[in-house]
């Protein structure tokens, strides 16, 4: 085995009510992929902000290629070679790509005092030549995709190395792949592999299978604990879920024994709905209690579709209709009002009030069923609260936690919980499972199922085919901005996913 | 290459430029004042229509050019502070004390004092002076800027007139009278020294690490205190450098005036915020140069000036002047950034 880049030892992070971290051991070595799981709330990421000095551990030492250091900021961690591409990223957003390359390390480029543009010009290509991207280095970094910032944040991560002479940097990408869509995961796995070569890589996912695949080394923790330390080739996933989570899983994964046939009654009627050069007019019905998934690769036209139903945009043709009342069409707050709710893919910047505690944001859209006597009752606000933090597995001290303090995956539970906590009758879900860890998943699909059953008419966008085929009683898909085919899922004779991937392409 | 960025800007397939000259049209999309030179060319066409001409004579283009001038250095001095996502409201303030001192300092009918041409470093260094207290209160106190700024300007305004005892001091023959009132081939000199410091700044803003770090700043402080810029010390000094610069605008002023007296700092706190805004400086940071400010204190100017030409009523004026800010920062204000409106 190569030797260690980094040894961590005994790492313990309390935050007031919790144990992020406890006692734990870690260790990277040279050119390896390392992949890390655990349930949300784990302690992974916090793990990682202390890699980069973001965040100081209560106790534990830090050795960096074999010398005991202190890490006092990321700037510092990335100058000793140690960099972490955030989910939400840490680039400058007006600033160009380029300036977000070198930002703060400018001073190589000085002529007669002044920047020149032409030394850095040739350094961001060479530095973007590493990890294979092709782009106008004068562009504002707020205008590329979020797979064009990480790659980014990783060619300027190797720069610095070069440039302080570290040998064997590590690169820490937690969650990478939630914003991606699959060509560029492949993309971006392919070039982790390649940068194997000179450089540790740590990945965390809530989607094993692509740790599975890709990592040399799985570490899983639970409650702020290592629990394993296992080779990836000898890994297989019920294993892994199983130590992540404490218990197996049923085979049953979508609860499909709980899947109903749809009312008699329609909940919403779309009639020519369009959008130019977006989606072509579209005719199709939810009825209550019906699941349907929509389904197609990126452009065919979905994640419109289901922003026009949320009047989040406008579309230009026909009417939607909510139990035959037709709705102004681009109208949010009239879609909410009429019962229509959407939770978006990006949860962090559209779904949260990141300012508010927990119980705040899930009692937001009930406020008025929690009054007594035309005040809100803190009483009733606290007990709803709670039974949608218990009901939906979100992990936090207190309902009057902040939700800026919670975990990637239990911001999102909050958001899914505020939206199955009010009265609606259609619920949009854009990846309702993003980034969430497989106990959370089980609980989002009996929730899902649940609402099924109270009459609300669903449509989702999923994570996985499979996923898609196993929730949905209906399956839409879409190509190019036409409805093509339609397939019904009916439970224990669900069509197998090769029959529906010729449709899609 | 999956991953692969071409320019992002929609391309327009009508183009009235020929395709060679795509590099320059791509610079003037990404100049960030196409629109503002679009604005100016209307505004001087308009009153050139309206007065039959007369707008477009030497004698009022000079008048516009050394009108502008005072505006502009403000103007620039300010901006900084707006790409840095906070706010400067001293420059009343700022400028009655600098005027002040002037009155004491230079050669004058109440006193014997009389440093000559340092008085040019004195108002700057006063007025830089108050610009890094501006930026402590910041920094270090944590004042919110819009705050600490409106305060100081109270501050320095009481001073100024309490030290002056609210007098006008009239000024004897100051060494800087010519220059400031002079012109170099039919260009008011109050215009080129207003250029220079344009020049100098937006120079500074491209081609420095200073520059880098104060966009970064007016991008996202927390990230880049991540990648290792010092905000504190690039705030103070952007403060400072908007300081200096209402000091330098102050001297001026009172040279042009021939005489120094608190007052003559009221009423160039809206000009210099309408020319930031018009200009094409979102007041959410980060975007922006001094060639916008520049340019903005010229638009604004123009049209002041004209509206003068054609005699229309000052209070209408006023209201033109404040419908037209109210616009531009609606314009030009970067609403991805803003959660809510306070
Ligand atoms: N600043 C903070 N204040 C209080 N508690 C915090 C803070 N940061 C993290 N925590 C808590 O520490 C625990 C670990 O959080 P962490 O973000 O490391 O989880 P994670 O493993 O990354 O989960 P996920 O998969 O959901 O991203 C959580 O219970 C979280 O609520
Ligand atoms: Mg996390």
């Amino acid at each position: 085995m190569s030797a260690a880049v980094l040894e961590l030892q005994r790492i313990t992070k309390r935050y007031p009510g919790v144990v992020a971290l406890d006692g734990v051991d870690f260790t990277v070595y040279e050119n390896e992929i390392l992949g890390l799981v655990g349930e949300n709330g784990a302690g992974k990421s916090t793990l990682m902000k202390i890699l980069i000095g973001l965040i100081q551990p209560d106790q534990g030492t830090y050795r960096l290629r074999g010398a005991p250091v202190v890490i006092k900021n990321p700037a510092h961690a990335a100058n000793l070679g140690v960099g972490m591409v955030f989910q939400e990223g840490c680039l400058v957003p007006n600033l160009s790509i380029m300036e977000n390359l070198f930002l703060c390390h400018e001073i190589g480029f000085r002529h007669f005092g002044f920047l020149s543009k032409r030394k850095m010009r040739d350094a961001a290509h060479a530095a973007l030549g590493t990890v294979k991207v092709a782009a106008d280095l004068d562009t504002p970094v707020s205008e590329t995709t979020p797979a064009v910032r990480q790659m980014i944040e990783i060619a300027r991560l190797l720069w610095l190395s070069k440039l302080y002479q570290q040998r064997n940097p590590v690169l820490i990408l937690d969650e990478p792949t939630t914003v991606l869509t699959d060509d560029e995961r492949n993309t971006l796995f392919s070039i982790a592999t390649e940068l194997k070569s000179q450089a540790s890589i740590i990945l965390i996912s809530h989607r094993l299978q692509e740790i599975v695949e890709t990592s040399d080394r799985i570490l899983i923790m639970k409650d702020g604990k290592r629990v394993a330390n296992i080779q990836a080739r000898h890994a297989g996933i019920p294993e892994i879920e199983q130590m992540m989570v404490g218990h197996a899983f049923a085979a049953d994964r979508f609860r499909e024994d709980e899947q109903i046939p749809p009312g008699d009654q329609v909940t919403l009627t779309l009639e020519n709905v369009s959008k130019r050069g977006v989606f072509e007019p579209l005719n199709f019905e939810v009825r209550q209690g019906e699941i349907i998934s929509l389904v197609g690769l990126v452009g065919s036209g979905k994640e419109a579709l289901c922003r026009c139903i949320a009047g989040l945009e406008k579309p230009d043709t026909g009417s939607i209709k909510l139990a035959g009342k037709r709705l102004t069409p681009g109208s949010p707050s009239e879609a909410v009002r009429a019962g229509i709710g959407h939770i978006p893919i990006d949860r962090r910047s559209d779904g949260l009030a990141l300012g508010m505690t927990i119980a705040e944001n899930v009692n937001l859209l009930v406020l008025d069923h929690l009054k007594v006597g035309g005040f809100i009752s803190p009483q009733r606000e606290k007990k709803n609260a709670l039974r949608w933090i218990q009901d939906c597995r979100i992990k936090a001290p207190s309902p009057s936690t902040m939700c800026v303090n919670l975990s990637g995956g239990n911001q999102q539970k909050t958001v899914i919980a505020k939206w199955l906590s009010s009265k609606i009758h259609l619920l949009v879900l854009d990846h309702p499972t993003r980034g969430v860890d497989v106990g959370a998943k089980d609980e989002i699909y009996r929730l899902i199922r649940q609402l099924a059953r109270t009459g609300v008419g669903m449509i989702i966008m999923c994570d996985t085919l499979e996923e898609d085929i196993g929730l949905c009683g209906r399956m839409l898909i879409m190509k190019d901005g036409q409805l093509v085919n339609e397939v019904n899922c009916p439970p224990y004779r669900k069509p197998s996913p090769s029959d529906i991937i010729s449709s899609i392409v | 290459m999956p991953n692969t960025v071409t320019s992002m800007l929609p391309h327009r397939s009508t183009s009235w430029l020929s395709t060679s000259a795509t590099k320059g049209r791509k610079w003037f999309q990404r100049s960030g004042i196409s629109g503002q030179l679009l604005a100016l060319i209307i505004v001087m066409g308009i009153f050139t229509i309206g007065t039959r001409g007369k707008y477009l004579s030497l004698v009022n283009l000079q008048v516009i050019l050394s009108l502008a001038a005072i505006p502009a250095i403000i103007a620039i001095g300010l901006h900084q502070v707006v790409v840095l996502g906070a706010i400067d409201l001293s420059v009343e303030g700022v400028v009655a004390f600098c005027v002040v001192i002037v009155g004491f300092l230079a050669h004058n009918k109440f006193n014997a004092n009389d440093v000559g041409l340092w008085i040019i470093p004195i108002t700057a260094g006063v007025g830089g002076g108050a610009g890094v207290i501006n930026g402590l209160l910041n920094t270090k106190l944590k004042i919110p800027s819009f705050i600490s700024t409106l305060g100081m300007s109270w501050v320095l305004w009481g001073l100024a007139v309490f030290v002056s005892k609210g007098q006008t001091i009239p000024l004897l023959n100051n060494p800087l009278r010519a220059v400031v009132n002079g012109y170099v081939l039919g260009i008011p000199n109050l215009a080129i020294i207003a250029f220079l410091i344009f020049a100098i700044i937006q120079l500074v803003q491209d081609r420095t690490r200073f520059g880098r770090y104060l966009y970064a700043i007016g991008g996202d402080e927390v990230l880049s205190a991540q990648a290792g810029v010092k905000v504190h010390q690039t705030k103070i000094f952007v403060f400072g450098i908007a300081g200096v610069l209402y000091g330098l605008a102050a001297l001026f002023l009172a040279v042009k005036l021939d005489s120094a007296q608190a007052i003559t700092g009221n009423n160039l706190l809206f000009p210099a915020v309408t020319a930031v805004a018009v200009g094409g400086v979102a007041l959410t940071g980060g975007i922006g140069g001094a060639k916008n400010a520049a340019l903005g204190a010229l638009i604004v100017t123009a049209l002041n000036d004209g509206l003068i030409l054609l005699d229309v009523n000052p209070y209408a004026q006023q209201a033109v002047n404040g419908a037209v800010l109210v616009v531009a920062v609606a314009l030009t204000i970067d609403r991805k950034k803003l959660g809510f409106i306070k």
